[in-house]
């Protein structure tokens, strides 16, 4: 934690969506209880991007499992994580799963996992509103169908009925965006949504989720570890490292005046397009001379 | 930076790929009884590697640049078309000639782990190339492994760890050593830094780079990342659907794009604010004294 605490508070205390404090996810494992998020704070406010950047095992999709309470078996939470005021942290799975799907939803990186081959995709969209809101099966469909309009996917009325094999990659996030957004949430975690999406498909998707924050108001926690998204997405970055938050600012000043080394390093190492152009065979600022490295660090089985 | 090549006007290309063709025959639905339809993967594809050069071969998924590498490797068999080698044309390659082949191009794949045998030991899995071709170990099969490990950045004396005992960077690492045992001319990257974390990638490209410097062989560079492509390669070839839509030297390629679909795909591409990234430069010229380095290599 080299941050100052001073952005921690948002200006206007009643406008955070979430608030989590001190957040700390520790698994238990064979070589002892490992911390995989450590003492992590951030708040979210209404209508505002902020991003979770960080590599692998840096703990930024457990801090997004830990906010959706979806966090594996066997996971300890300490800290606090406040929905709309409310304290999350310690609530019965009952009382979490009439959140999730609802006030709060979650797009993961792989749309084909996440979306269940036997079934239409309008069934399974139909089937988060109607676990929610109750109503005809008839007036669930319609819902559908208008949710997959609104994602951009053409003949709505007729591919309600197809299932999740019959779309392309970036079709299906759109219906599992659809389905993430039909019950209007507050809060959207969008946990790599583009990272196995080709990049012009990506793009489409990125425009498409900022849109509809900008007709829903929805507060949406983006998570990635590329760099470059979130200065397209997002108000305010977290940098993660190991668990630990590392930076934690408005995206401007993260991008344009970086303070600590890692965020610095992890700027240099992005390949770009727009720099001067560097000649193969000219080393990166970042190339250390090659060394003998020490030993891999030991693999933990946390999961 | 193509112009200090020189070796495209002088010297005969490496490898030379012409209207290379692959076909898959695929049913459609309706089982073992349904209707067979032809599905082609690369339609009537040409280029030439030149010597000491990296051509990289770029298009999203679907678009046959990895067939494409497949084809050339000579993993798969082409439809159609033919590959030439060092002069020789090696596409119906067999016996001898293609175990010849096969010392003069090998392949860097995507996952490490998974083309890296979990069961074997580090010094066992860069051995094998040499093992598989009955060639002599030069130095034996201790030192000639740890020299390997040495030239990618690893310890030498982690020769007798497994694979699993390594983080996804050092197994790469591996994995370019693996190729390089045989002293390759050309060396097939397919994918080979997509997986990786950006830290690590850039590492690893710069490994890629030194490699290329102190050796001189080739690269075909087989990516979906035109950010990744532009830092390594002098020539780049877009494909899309199987076809080559734009070909040329990479400065060119970036600066000027001829083909609508490159510039869809640039255009693609996220971009930091030019403004912030002017002002980190500015800034940490200032830190540049006091900016520590991480110290692992991944």
């Amino acid at each position: 934690m080299t941050e100052s605490p001073a952005h921690r508070a948002g200006p206007d205390e009643s406008a955070d969506l979430l608030e989590v404090e001190g957040l700390t996810v520790t698994f238990p494992t064979t070589r002892g209880p490992v911390d995989v998020v450590r003492d992590n704070t951030f708040t979210l406010r209404n209508n505002e991007t902020l991003g979770i950047v960080g590599e692998s095992g840096s703990g930024k999709s457990m801090t997004a499992l830990a906010v959706m309470g979806l966090l594996p078996r066997g996971a300890r939470t300490s800290g606090s994580i406040r929905f709309r005021g409310t304290e999350l942290l310690g609530r019965p799975d009952a009382e979490l799963r009439r959140l999730r799907g609802n006030a709060m939803s979650m797009v993961f990186q792989d749309p084909l996992s996440s979306l269940n081959p036997y079934y239409t995709v309008g069934l399974q969209i139909a089937e988060v509103y109607r676990c929610h809101r109750g109503g005809s099966r008839r007036a669930a469909r319609r819902m559908a169908i208008d949710a997959l309009g609104r994602v951009g996917i053409p003949d709505p009325a007729e591919r309600v009925d197809r299932y999740p094999h019959q779309f392309s990659g970036g079709q299906r996030q759109r219906i599992m965006i659809a389905m993430a957004l039909i019950c209007e949430p507050a809060l959207l975690i969008a946990d790599e949504p583009t990272t196995a999406l080709d990049v012009t498909v990506q793009s489409q998707i990125l425009e498409l989720l900022a849109e509809l924050k900008r007709q829903t108001g929805t507060g949406m926690l983006f998570i990635t570890h590329d760099l470059a998204v979130i200065a397209t997405i997002a108000q305010r970055v977290l940098v993660m490292r190991d668990g630990e938050q590392l930076e934690y600012a408005d995206t401007e000043r993260v991008f344009s005046a970086p303070r600590h080394p890692y965020t610095r390093m992890l700027l240099e190492s992005i390949p770009r397009i727009d720099d001067e152009l560097a000649a193969p065979g000219v080393v990166s600022p970042t190339a250390r001379p090659a060394r003998p490295t020490d030993p891999a660090p030991a693999q933990e089985e946390v999961r | 930076m193509t112009g200090s090549r020189g070796s495209q006007a002088d010297a005969p290309p490496l490898l030379r790929a012409r209207d290379l063709t692959k076909r898959f025959t695929t049913r459609g639905g309706g089982g073992p009884l349904g209707r067979k339809s032809v599905f082609t993967a690369v339609d009537s594809v040409s280029f030439e590697v030149f010597p000491h050069e990296t051509l990289a071969l770029v298009g999203e998924s679907g678009s046959g640049k990895s067939t494409t590498a497949r084809l050339v490797a000579k993993l798969m068999e082409a439809t159609d078309g033919t590959i030439e080698f060092a002069g020789r044309d090696v596409t119906h390659a067999r016996g001898t000639d293609l175990a010849r082949f096969r010392n003069d191009v090998q392949v860097v794949f995507q996952d490490p782990f998974s083309s890296l045998n979990p069961r074997h030991t580090v010094e066992r899995i860069l051995t094998a190339p040499l093992v598989y071709q009955g060639l002599p170990i030069p130095g034996g099969r201790r030192a000639f492994a740890g020299e390997l490990m040495e030239r990618v950045g690893l310890n030498p004396d982690h020769l007798h760890r497994y694979p699993a005992q390594f983080s996804g960077g050092q197994a790469q690492r591996i994995g370019i050593a693996r190729a390089l045992a045989v002293g390759p001319k050309l060396v097939i990257c397919d994918e080979a830094v997509s997986a990786l974390d950006v830290s690590v990638q850039a590492q690893v490209m710069d490994l890629l780079l030194r490699l290329q410097r102190e050796s001189g062989f080739s690269y075909l560079f087989i990516a979906h990342d035109l950010a990744v492509v532009r830092r390594i390669s002098h020539r780049i070839a877009v494909m899309k659907q199987g076809v080559i839509v734009e070909s040329g030297p990479c400065a060119e390629v970036f600066e000027r794009p001829r083909d609508p679909y490159t510039r869809t795909l640039l255009a693609a591409i996220p971009r930091i604010d030019p403004e912030w990234d002017r002002r980190r430069r500015e800034g940490a010229a200032e830190h540049a004294s006091i900016t520590a380095s991480p110290e692992e290599l991944p």
